[in-house]
């Protein structure tokens, strides 16, 4: 096959699976309707994760503050602000995020290896406290709700009832699709994304080669906080809810585990991490209450056993060329 | 309160939070001094340490057997982790280790949380250790006292035999040039796993000690994980001097910052981290990088 042709094909995969997903929100039950949101929204994020994990090589532990931030100021946004627009609010959302990104990462990306592990680990739980602690404006545990208006209207798709699952599922794909299809073309196919390969590949060399480390880390951790702030700005929308679950630990250990389950050598990898993580969470969940146990030790195996996750299972069994098979997985 | 009363108290209580932290700290910077590894599942084996604690107070009826016991268990559990399972992964470098530290560290919470429930456990100090006693302004509770003084015995012991004994020695040699010692003879897997429960035991006793004042909870590694890991950054990874005195600024930060200014506590901590980091980015007696 011909580059051009596989091109050709791969676009037309993709375009495919689009299609599919988009009659999915007619032919589709409630529940599932649901449960694919979801799993859209918290492939984003994991995408987004997976811009410093799998092309930056960084392994953050404090992702979920991102995600959290961009949660809270559309929700906050939407409650406060009188008569403004959801997908502003998720632009608020987004910025928010950027903003704490850049705060955040100035200190973070200056350390790289277990540092930075332990510094976005330690400012993560700094913003989890935050929403915990700081009740009068976040409600702490408890949440707050019903602050997205009964109706309004996204640019393109029309008009849209709060609480039309179906109607919400199309805006999130169709917001999912566009970022990840920039994403995917910024990272994989633009002078930014060699450059941020080249810096985790060897930072010593990218520097000699005249890349500005420290500034092209920190873009890249911003760009990393924005979308995960666009995926928590629309868990909280087709929520209507929001509370300190969204900046949790927990979250950020969720979104590792995603993106690891997944792999994160390919860029759609993280995709198909959530995808399996919620819905085999969800069957797990009719069978054992302790179905976290489970992916726990899914996880500790696949690192053990399948350090590529699922896409490099794939790969392997696939993609028999000589080369390929003396490498591990 | 009066001043001089709230001074003292908070240097009590600082120092025996600091202590605490240390204990922790000192093997969690053994073990990535020697295996190259940061481990997340440390604050865990402190965790288990302090319900394996409650379990053998349920059992046995006394504090003292627990205190024993404990550290031990949780000893041998860190030895499986790194037997079982980190060894595995050496060859995949850091990143993996890590994640893997993460994964052991996410089921242990769940498997406490399902065999010890959510709730958070009490567990009583013996009797010998109840009450307070006259210090010359007020009065303090016996038990924070006690937790200063085994902390100190504990690494004393930690000091004499890393210093002053021939397996310290060669422990020592590994942290610098474990290829080396490998070379001249000595089984280095072995020295690995042994330090790995080594920083395991002294993580249990941690959890021992500081079940009776913090209670038993499975928040409770999660807690500690954020001010240990402050503690090493601003101590530099590696160094149990670092270790040491970071742990006690820690202590004391949070213990006056609970007492002068409660809701900006947690934020001293950090405060203290970013000063550290901007002047002195591999911490404060930090030499190698990471």
């Amino acid at each position: 096959m011909t580059r051009r042709s596989s091109h050709i094909l791969r676009a037309g995969i993709a375009i495919a699976i689009f299609v599919a997903m988009y009659a999915g929100s007619v032919v589709l039950p409630k529940a599932q309707l649901f449960t694919l949101t979801d799993v859209l929204i918290l492939g984003l994020f994991a995408t987004s994760y997976n811009i410093l994990l799998g092309y930056g090589g960084q392994l953050s532990f404090g992702h979920s503050a991102y995600f959290g931030l961009g949660a809270y100021s559309c929700a906050l946004m939407l409650l406060h602000v009188p008569g403004i627009a959801p997908p502003l609010a998720m632009l608020g959302g987004v910025g928010v995020a950027a903003l704490g990104g850049l705060v955040i990462g100035f200190i973070c990306v200056r350390r790289s290896g277990a540092y930075f592990s332990m510094l976005t680990l330690a400012f993560g739980m700094l913003c989890y406290t935050a929403a915990w602690k700081w009740r009068t404006v976040t409600q702490g545990d408890d949440g707050f709700g019903a602050f997205v208006p009964a109706e309004w209207v996204f640019p393109l798709i029309g008009s849209i009832k709060t609480g039309d699952l179906a109607q919400m599922y199309r805006v999130v794909l169709v917001i999912v699709a566009v970022v990840l299809l920039v994403t995917w073309l910024l990272m994989n196919h633009t002078p930014y994304g060699n450059a941020i390969r080249s810096i985790r590949q060897n930072e010593e060399r990218a520097s000699f080669l005249g890349y500005d480390v420290f500034f092209a880390k920190l873009v890249n951790y911003v760009l990393a906080s924005a979308v995960a702030g666009l995926a928590g700005s629309l868990l909280v929308i087709s929520h209507n809810f929001v509370s300190t679950d969204v900046i949790g630990i927990d979250r950020s250990t969720e979104v590792v585990m995603m993106t690891y389950i997944g792999g994160t050598g390919w860029f759609f990898g993280p995709l198909l991490g959530s995808a399996f993580v919620v819905v085999v969470g969800d069957l797990l969940a009719t069978v054992t209450t302790r179905w976290q146990l489970v992916m726990g030790v899914l996880f500790i195996l696949m690192v053990m056993y399948a350090p590529k996750g699922f896409s490099g299972v794939v790969r392997y069994l696939f993609d028999r060329s000589a080369l390929e098979r003396r490498r591990p997985l | 309160m009066p001043l001089a009363f709230m001074i003292v108290f908070g240097f009590l209580n600082g120092t025996a939070y600091g202590l605490l932290l240390f204990l922790l700290a000192s093997g969690l910077t053994l073990v990535f001094g020697l295996l190259g590894v940061l481990n997340l599942a440390h604050a865990s084996f402190y965790m288990l340490g302090a319900y394996i604690a409650f379990e053998l107070v349920r059992l046995t009826g006394t504090f003292w057997a627990a205190l024993l016991l404990a550290p031990l268990i949780v000893a041998a559990i860190g030895a499986l982790v790194e037997r079982v399972m980190l060894r595995r992964v050496h060859v995949l470098g850091h990143g993996h280790q890590l994640l893997l530290t993460l994964g052991v560290s996410y089921v242990a919470l769940e498997l406490a949380k399902w065999y010890w429930g959510t709730a958070s456990l009490p567990l009583r100090p013996p009797d010998l250790l109840k009450g307070s006693i006259d210090i010359v302004v007020g009065s303090y509770p016996i038990y924070r006292l006690f937790i200063c003084a085994a902390a100190l015995v504990v690494l004393v012991c930690l000091a004499v035999i890393l210093f002053k004994t021939r397996l310290g020695m060669i422990v020592r040699a590994s942290v610098s040039d474990s290829e080396m010692v490998s070379a001249l003879g000595y089984n280095v897997g072995n020295v690995f796993t042994g330090v790995f429960a080594l920083g395991a035991l002294l993580a249990g006793v941690a959890g021992v000690i500081a079940a009776p004042m913090l209670s038993v909870y499975p928040g409770m590694a999660a807690d500690i994980l954020v001010d240990l890991f402050i503690v090493v950054v601003i101590g530099g990874l590696g160094s149990l001097p670092g270790a040491l005195l970071a742990s006690l600024m820690l202590g004391w930060a949070q213990s006056f910052g609970i007492l002068f200014v409660p809701e900006f506590a947690m934020l001293f901590s950090f405060a203290l981290m970013v000063v550290v980091l901007m002047f002195r980015p591999l911490g404060l007696f930090g030499e190698r990088s990471a």
